[in-house]
């Protein structure tokens, strides 16, 4: 998957399960969108149904420092690098 | 410190109605709430039981997502009842995130819906169910997901307390909560319980031959607390709530009081954790007249436990009698909507205040022909027009726990 293909694959989710509103880009989850930590944690299981492999622990915890839209692309992209097959 | 505590709102979510209008209605008319069933794919084929007490009208909650989100079905019913008592009561926000207003609420299981969902992963052999426990699983299913869910809602910061005694769990709730409120710990409390349309419940209770299994093609005739063709419990769903505030201040600002609570009994029968026990129910009734401080004969009105089982009945018939003897007019309101488990003791003192502002008795539906060892009572049998002044709500549960409520008019509050 490419950035954009991404891109607009976490934004139907972030519409469509979090009831976000024109989310931006660069938009800080928590303070734009009310964004928590339950949600966070909801996120990565919907990652992890897109991308078809569980993550490793680590990996989640990489995750908590996720801020904006465009974090969680950049960290899908890492991830992705990650699990090359 | 002693202080008066008084009801100033109330609200529950039952097989006859949600609106107070349609409850007292359902109550007047005679209309149960017993219906077949549902088939839930898993445990309904091997139930004997074909009835449930059912909530089956569309209830528009306006939750938003960031509410729901920890919220299975349990929680939408308690904070929904919550969000009705805050609302009539007229708190400001200042006293509800103030740390002096708690809650003491809970439910028989926390949310078996949820739980059921996350068994199921455990015996799916597909890769795609690896993550479908979800991370807020716990939180909507834990048994006291209803409380903090109440408190989440609404910011509220004061005591919280998840009494989950089976039948008795808003029973305690309440009577636990009068106690914070009576002895000065927090100034008003939110009490209540619910449970939500759940098949293990029933299967439980099949299993103990404690289901009534005869009325399957009839479920309005059942349950039918004292009758001699009872047959048993039927399982119900619903939620009640009350709100209880310290009389001076609920007086202060003007507050509607609909009812005092003026005793609380409870104890164990420690010992069996199914059998009713006559010395344990007795004692619990003399517990709460002692903590009211007032005499058999005040009592007007008894809103008994009445499961319809074949002893539970008779055993309570005979403390009925022990206590209070034949005068007070005795109602076993399970008859309209079946046992609603943790929400029964708050339901069933809400109807109660329902008939008291009315000023009438509803009858033990179904009860056509009395069991003779339970014929020693003042049976409700019609639509009897009562000024109930005093009030007892009782309630029993495995585990041996019993409890009873006294309760006084609201129209008496004021002196």
């Amino acid at each position: 998957m490419n950035r954009d293909e991404l891109q607009e694959k976490i934004i139907t989710i972030l519409e469509d399960d979090f009831e976000f509103s024109h989310p931006g880009l660069t938009d800080n989850l928590r303070d734009d969108h009310g964004f928590d930590s339950i949600d966070a944690i909801e996120l990565l299981a919907k990652i992890e149904t897109m991308l078809g492999f569980q993550l490793a622990r680590a990996e989640k915890e990489k995750a908590m420092s996720i801020r904006t839209i465009n974090d969680i692309l950049d960290y899908i992209e890492a991830i992705q690098a990650a699990h090359p097959s | 410190m002693k202080r008066r505590v008084v009801i100033t709102a109330c609200s529950a979510i039952t097989p006859i109605g949600y609106k107070p209008s349609d409850i007292i209605d359902s109550l007047l008319q005679g209309r149960s709430g017993v219906k077949p069933l549902r088939d839930d794919g898993l445990l309904t084929q091997h139930i004997h039981s074909r009835v449930f007490g059912t909530v089956d009208y569309p209830m528009d909650y306006g939750f938003t997502r960031k509410d729901t989100k920890t919220m299975g079905p349990v929680a939408f019913y308690a904070c929904q009842v919550a969000k009705d008592v805050l609302a009539a009561s007229g708190l400001d926000q200042e006293f509800i995130t103030s740390g002096r207003l708690g809650v003491s609420f809970s439910s028989t299981h926390g949310s078996p819906t949820v739980q059921r969902n996350i068994y199921k992963t455990f015996f799916s052999k597909l890769p795609s169910e690896f993550s479908s426990i979800g991370a807020v699983d716990y939180l909507k299913s834990m048994v006291h997901t209803t409380t903090v869910n109440i408190t989440r809602m609404f910011g509220i910061t004061g005591r919280v307390i998840a009494s989950s005694t089976a039948c008795t769990t808003s029973s305690q709730s309440i009577g636990f909560g009068y106690e914070m409120v009576k002895y000065g710990m927090q100034d008003a409390m939110i009490c209540g319980g619910a449970d939500e349309y759940d098949t293990t419940t029933v299967a439980v209770f099949d299993n103990l031959l404690a289901c009534s299994v005869a009325y399957n093609d009839r479920p309005e005739c059942t349950p039918r607390p004292f009758d001699t063709k009872r047959d048993g419990l039927v399982v119900g769903e619903g939620a009640g709530a009350v709100l209880l505030e310290e009389y001076e201040s609920a007086k202060r600002r003007g507050a509607t009081i609909l009812g005092e609570v003026i005793g609380f009994g409870c104890n164990n029968n420690g010992g069996d954790l199914i059998l009713p026990n006559l010395d344990g129910i007795t004692t619990t009734l003399r517990l709460a007249l002692k903590d009211a401080d007032i005499r058999p004969e005040d009592v007007d009105f008894v809103s008994a436990h009445a499961t319809a089982t074949k002893m539970g009945d008779v055993i309570e018939a005979q403390a009925i009698d022990a206590v209070y003897g034949g005068k007070p007019l005795v109602t076993g309101l399970k008859s309209y909507m079946g046992h609603t488990m943790g929400s029964c003791g708050a339901i069933e003192m809400i109807l109660t205040l329902y008939m008291m502002e009315q000023g009438f008795i509803a009858p033990t539906l179904n009860l056509e022909t009395v069991d003779e060892r339970c014929s020693m009572l003042n049976h409700v049998r019609k639509i009897t027009k009562a000024e109930t002044q005093i009030a007892a709500i009782q309630n029993f549960a495995f585990g041996g726990v019993n409890t009873c409520l006294l309760i006084a008019n609201g129209r008496n509050a004021g002196v």
